[in-house]
């Protein structure tokens, strides 16, 4: 005889099998059908007992895997691994006649800028690349933005093309700079467009150019060079009015296959560090060894060069402790969440084109490092050759180093595989707690039935549970959520003579306002809830899965806050207060919530000197714009993070609130109080 | 109906027309001859085009005095026995000749390598021409050091409308054959400059070819080295041929890159060197300089012993000529140059209006799955034109017919309408896996002052992991297409007339219509490609696991375990041997049972069924009692 005692079965305490039962084990051999590891074993029932201990260990493990990362032995020193870029391995020719020339051609634009307060000096552009004998052409591009009564607005990029003589047009490498008027609200960056023209006037003269090189000029920040995307890779397509928003058109000219983009931000030709940008959208990065190769050649030319590089006041040390490369770490964590390219190089990853972002911040005065204004920017240009020569070099495309990878320090990186545990540890508690559910599900029914041979009550118990209503109900809270992508856009909405961002919010709060009350409306019948909660369980683990793949960082910001709220969920707790505030938790974890407190947060940073009230009413308009924003940039450059909240986040949130409510049918409960736990 | 003419004028342009007047004049010339010639023509932008052409022309008479060569090369006048060759082109081109800024080249070629022959004899069948189409390849290979020997027919075709025959066949109609193909990958250096120096009858010894140093040859922008060899036979009479070779070189130089700060230029700034004679064996060797256009801004010194001017449908072109072989009479060794002096400070830069007909080619499409293939032909002309456009698609992108489009705009537009072009010709033959390339020609009009865009859909094929090549993620090359048409003015213009074969015979050239053929960009399509550093690390890896598991999984799957415990055996000596003996004789019976069981299993016949379930029981009951037997001894 064998006995179980087991403190988690209601009614009796104690039951024993026949010795029957012990019998057929070691025989039947099957592997996968061996009925040892069948629904409830003493395994199962012990980990049952510990169900949450266990899942909070899995949770601490991955918290403390991430935290670990920032220390030296977790992580490598950075190397090349594409040898043919071999980095420095050319003598840089450009010499200071180039920066007289950029120190001119400022000069120049700065008395264009006065007249063109808020346009660019397209005229002047296109004359000086004429001027240094490149192809040069204008593309056109039309956005027709979707709200407010479908206004049109009009741009043009410029850009000369610099034909290589040892190539046939087959395969090109983009230099672009942003312009930005004067009438701009962001930084000031006018010296990008003159120290991009001294490059092209120092390489026309230069023959051994073995890809075309493509000098672009892009305004509307991250709106021209889509457009200019867009048309390079889709210039055939032909747009009908309705559901388009960017109209790109076709380019003139093109330049083969892209291989690399260097994107170059100058705020002034007195350089004091480069902080080199590699977002890209939906957190997408550039391959490791374009941004070593920037590293390596900066570091050669002598100029501070870093991710996230910070000025020289508040550099503290060279030396990375622990606390930096942990905040390092989640720096870039933060940036990549929300999907929005940190500069207008994010734009090209989704055309597999590797691009960054070369962004050189201003001297400020005072500084006790003196330099001749007449030679200032020559370290910087000779770096920008470096790169163009090493990128010239490429025989094959960035293939080789990691695609996947965060930066610890400038020359520290963790790459995908050893990250990737702490993802997976976060998300193996939503696996386990399924498990164990499903495997503990029919237990009590043991106890009404002693005679186990007969017919495995596990199995019957299991058929009967409401798969189909379940379905449905798991389909109207994906459809509520999807609605959030659609609704905004409607044609009648958008024609209501309100503000986008009033629009989107109001949609959002009936959408949220619907998710609400569903479980209301909608109550499972028995064993629904049940199994409603393994469900949810298992599309919340696996589609964390998969968009931690994605964008890491997105995976494991809502892992982490996520997480212990779904595993302290419980629908058959009887503890009142236990109930109320996995309630008040769930709530607070709705996807607005947590955008709101975000912002807040994001806001009291920015304005500490604001009062709690003023405060509060700020961060409610910035999270109208934010998810606004998210909206726009989901149409219009496929970032995909307001689709996954509202389509994959919104209703695994419905899902939760109704486990939290743990409403049931009522003519079932009494009958069976399932305890899972 | 005028378009359908005209297309169908431009597609009958027979051989036999063109060249009545010419077998006359040679009727009775048994000699051979050599021309050198040199043509430098400004270009706009800073270039320089400068064209050499060496023209062998060999009247041999019968057949068989082509085993007796002299000025022609042995080799190419055994091809023309060997091979059944009739008509041949070869180029070797590194670059893109830029049509918008530069205008017409006077020869066309492709990047890379690219190949095509006319075939004819009486008895030739279209697989014998397939074989011997592959063994010139291999023989061009050889001869000029190129890749040529990677022509077979898995990237070749045979053209059906675009190239039409430049040779003449004696008496006898036989049937012609054309193949064609391409290697845009091909890269053309000094290797290749050297084998085809030596085709001439002076090599590199003396003559206009000592200019060609690959130091400098190869510092252009394009390059391109071309063989054409042709037949010219009397219809009536057998016995009566010339058999021509044109050699030609066709460079542009960008004056930007000479590191100078005018726009000054000489023979020795492009050559390295001047002039140090001419070739002895040459008829005539001259050197040909555009003075209008962009060449008017020069001056030329020395200036030119002639000019000649020359109209061309409409369009008049003004050449300064210098004969070597007078400049050279007097004794004593000298040196020759030509210095182009230009205007001196900063001219402006005149605009050059592009020419009537250009086209582009780009891919459409991101991801490594499908793109399409765009092809952008421009028409400048206040008159629509014919276009023929051939295009060959290797076998591993495959073409899909039904969604080729043609989509027009006015030229002066940016946005393709949907209004579509129909097509008035049509000829497609889809490739094959690994055996045959998509062959695709599409004829129409193309109104005036317009584009057209010809698109059509492919998808990029999953290769086997041994055909990628060394450096797999640079991707695959589609080569470019060809582009044929009419043009009804000379603006531009300076290829040879069809019976022409020296550069002054394009002089005063003008005909009805000017065939004119262009060359598109190649592509880089990257096909779906495997990490290569995984596969090694992976097979390896995953080979282990699977032998070191197989050998436990297998025992575990089709053995029976049976754990036997020593702990009854008793520590008494004289004891202990009675119990081994008496276990060695009860086990027996059951150790056999275990392996006849293992035998009813491999061999699976039925009539032992019942035999094999009486052993199990007794085997379970074993088992059972061991299980006792294992508690007893816990407790």
């Amino acid at each position: 005889m064998v006995c179980y005692s087991n403190k988690t079965l209601t009614v009796p305490a104690n039951f024993c099998l026949p010795n029957g039962l012990w019998k057929q084990e070691p025989v039947k051999m099957g592997l996968l059908s061996d009925p040892s590891i069948s629904t409830h074993n003493k395994l199962v029932d012990s980990l049952a007992k510990h169900m949450r201990k266990l899942c909070y260990v899995f949770y601490t493990a991955g918290v403390v895997w991430f935290m670990c990362l920032a220390l030296p032995e977790f992580n490598h020193g950075t190397y090349l691994s594409e040898n043919a870029l071999s980095p420095g391995l050319v003598y840089p020719e450009i010499r200071i006649d180039s920066n007289r020339l950029a120190l001119q051609l400022l000069e120049e634009l700065q008395r264009e800028r006065k007249e063109h307060q808020s346009t660019t000096p397209h005229a002047w552009i296109l004359g000086k690349f004429n001027e240094f004998g490149l192809e040069t052409y204008i593309h056109n591009y039309t956005l027709r933005y979707p709200f407010g009564g479908g206004k049109e607005f009009h741009g043009k990029n410029i850009y000369g093309i610099l034909r290589a003589p040892r190539i046939g047009s087959t395969e090109g490498i983009v230099f672009s700079a942003p312009y930005r008027p004067p009438s701009s609200v962001h930084d000031d960056i006018s010296a990008s467009v003159p120290v991009l023209l001294t490059f092209a006037e120092f390489a026309r003269r230069k023959n051994y150019w073995a890809k075309d090189l493509v000098f672009l000029v892009t305004e509307q920040e991250q709106l021209g060079m889509q457009a200019w995307l867009e048309a390079y890779h889709d210039g055939d397509k032909k747009y009908d009015t309705s559901s388009s928003y960017l109209v790109p058109g076709n380019l003139p000219a093109r330049a083969g296959a892209l291989q690399a983009a260097v994107n170059i931000e100058v705020e002034d030709l007195e350089i004091d560090y480069v902080d080199v940008k590699i977002e890209g959208l939906n957190g997408k990065l550039p391959n490791l060894d374009m941004f070593n190769l920037v590293q390596r050649i900066m570091a050669r030319e002598g100029v501070t060069s870093g991710y996230k590089q910070a000025p020289r006041k508040k550099r503290r040390t060279n030396y990375s402790t622990y606390e930096q490369n942990l905040r390092q770490m989640l720096a870039m964590l933060s940036a990549q969440t929300s999907g929005v390219p940190s500069g207008n190089h994010g734009l090209f990853h989704r055309y597999r084109i590797d691009a960054l972002t070369i962004s050189a911040a201003k001297r400020v005065t005072n500084s006790n490092v003196k330099s001749n204004p007449s030679s200032a920017a020559v370290p910087f240009l000779k770096a920008i050759e470096g790169i163009s020569r090493s990128l010239n070099n490429l025989l094959e495309r960035f293939h080789q180093s990691f695609f996947f990878y965060l930066i610890v320090h400038n020359d520290r990186y963790v790459s995908i595989g050893d990250y990737m545990p702490a993802l997976v540890a976060l998300i193996a508690c939503g696996f386990v707690k399924a498990y164990l559910i499903w495997s503990t599900l029919d237990a009590p029914e043991h106890t009404s039935q002693q005679d186990a041979d007969t017919n495995p009550p596990a199995v019957y118990l299991k058929l009967t549970l409401p798969y189909g209503s379940v379905l449905i109900y798991l389909t109207v809270s994906v459809v509520i959520g999807y609605m959030g992508n659609v609704l905004p856009l409607q044609k009648y909405l958008i024609s209501l003579p309100i503000g986008a961002g009033p629009l989107t919010v109001a949609m959002l709060m009936a959408i949220n306002l619907a998710g609400f009350a569903l479980p209301f409306f909608l109550v499972l019948p028995f064993g629904g809830l049940e199994l409603l909660h393994i469900s949810l369980l298992l599309i919340y683990s696996c589609a964390l899965i998969v968009i931690g793949l994605l964008n890491f960082a997105l995976g494991f910001f809502v892992a982490v806050l996520s997480m212990p709220m779904i595993v302290a969920l419980d629908p058959n707790t009887t503890n009142v207060t236990l109930r109320g505030l996995a309630r008040l938790w769930t709530l607070l974890l709705n996807p607005v919530v947590v955008i709101y407190a975000v912002v807040l947060v994001l806001t009291f940073y920015q304005f500490p000197e604001l009062a709690f009230q003023q405060l509060l009413l700020r961060a409610a308009t910035a999270a109208m714009d934010a998810v606004t924003f998210a909206l726009i940039d989901s149409v219009i450059y496929g970032n995909w993070l307001y689709f996954v909240a509202c389509t994959v986040f919104f209703p695994l949130w419905i899902a939760c609130w109704t486990l939290a409510l743990g409403r049931r049918g009522d003519n079932t409960i009494s009958k069976t109080k399932l305890k899972t736990n | 109906m005028l378009a359908e003419l005209t297309l169908t004028l431009l597609l009958l342009l027979s051989p036999l027309a063109l060249g009545q007047t010419q077998i006359h004049q040679f009727q009775y010339q048994t000699d051979e001859q050599f021309h050198e010639e040199l043509v430098v023509r400004p270009l706009a932008g800073d270039h320089v085009n400068t064209y050499f052409q060496f023209t062998t022309r060999w009247h041999y008479g019968v057949h068989k005095n082509l085993y007796h060569t002299q000025l022609t090369p042995r080799v190419i006048a055994e091809i023309l026995q060997t091979y059944d060759v009739r008509e041949l082109h070869i180029g070797l081109t590194q670059g893109l000749w830029r049509y918008e800024t530069w205008g017409y080249p006077i020869v066309e070629a492709t990047g890379g390598a690219e190949l095509w022959a006319w075939f004819s004899s009486p008895n030739l069948t279209d697989d014998s021409v397939n074989n011997q189409w592959m063994r010139l390849a291999n023989v061009f290979s050889g001869i000029l050091c190129a890749s040529l020997n990677f022509v077979d027919n898995t990237n070749s075709i045979a053209p059906k409308h675009i190239f039409r025959p430049q040779f003449m066949e004696s008496g006898h109609r036989s049937q012609q054959f054309v193949r064609y193909a391409t290697l845009p990958r091909e890269i053309v250096c000094t290797e290749n400059l050297t084998p085809w120096k030596k085709l001439l009858p002076c090599g590199s010894a003396s003559g206009l070819a000592t200019l060609l140093n690959s130091g400098y040859v190869h510092n252009t922008k394009y390059h391109s080295l071309g063989v054409k060899v042709r037949t010219l036979c009397d219809s009536d009479d057998p016995n009566n041929c010339i058999v021509e070779l044109t050699q030609t070189a066709n460079l542009v130089y960008d004056l930007k890159l000479l590191e100078q700060s005018n726009t000054d230029f000489s023979l020795r700034r492009l050559f390295g060197m001047g002039l140090n004679g001419y070739c002895e064996m040459a008829n005539s060797s001259k050197i040909y300089v555009q003075r209008n256009e962009q060449g008017e801004r020069f001056q030329l010194t020395p200036p030119p012993q002639e000019e000649v001017l020359s109209k061309v449908g409409g369009h008049s072109v003004l050449f300064g000529v210098y004969d070597i072989q007078q400049q050279f009479e007097g004794p004593g060794a000298r040196l020759f140059n030509i210095a182009w002096l230009g205007p001196k400070g900063n001219s402006k830069r005149e605009h050059m209006s592009p020419p009537p007909l250009y086209a582009h080619r780009y891919l459409l499409g991101n991801g490594q799955k499908h793109g399409r293939i765009a092809t952008e032909v421009t028409n400048t002309h206040y008159e629509p034109l014919p276009v023929v456009l051939m295009e060959l698609v290797p076998w591993y992108v495959h073409a899909y017919l039904h969604t080729l489009r043609i989509s027009s705009k006015p030229q002066h537009l940016y946005e393709y309408t949907t209004n579509e072009l129909k097509y008035s010709l049509l000829h497609y033959a889809p490739g094959k896996q690994r055996v045959l390339p998509t062959h695709l020609e599409i004829g129409f009009m193309l109104p005036a002052r317009s584009s057209a865009l010809i698109t059509i859909e492919v998808d990029y094929l999953l290769l086997k992991w041994l055909e990628y090549p060394p450096d797999a993620n640079h991707g695959h090359y589609i080569g470019s297409a060809v582009i044929s048409s009419q043009l009804p003015i000379g603006r531009n213009y300076t290829a040879l007339p069809l019976e022409g074969y020296l550069f002054q015979d394009s002089f005063n050239a003008s005909r009805t219509a000017y065939m004119l053929t262009l060359r598109t960009e190649a592509l880089i399509v990257s096909l779906p490609t495997p990490d290569f550093s995984m596969p090694y690390n992976v097979i390896c890896l995953a080979c282990t696991v699977v032998a070191l598991a197989f050998g436990p999984i297998h025992s575990v799957a089709t053995k029976l375990i049976i754990v036997e415990r020593q702990t009854t055996i008793p520590r008494n000596l004289l004891r202990k041997i009675v119990h081994k003996l008496t276990t060695r004789f009860s086990r027996r019976p059951a150790n056999s049972a275990v392996n006849e069981q293992q035998n009813d299993e491999q061999n699976g016949k039925g009539k032992e069924k019942e035999k094999k379930k009486e052993q199990e029981k007794k085997q379970l009951d074993q088992t059972e009692n061991k299980k006792f037997c294992d508690k007893q001894a816990h407790m």
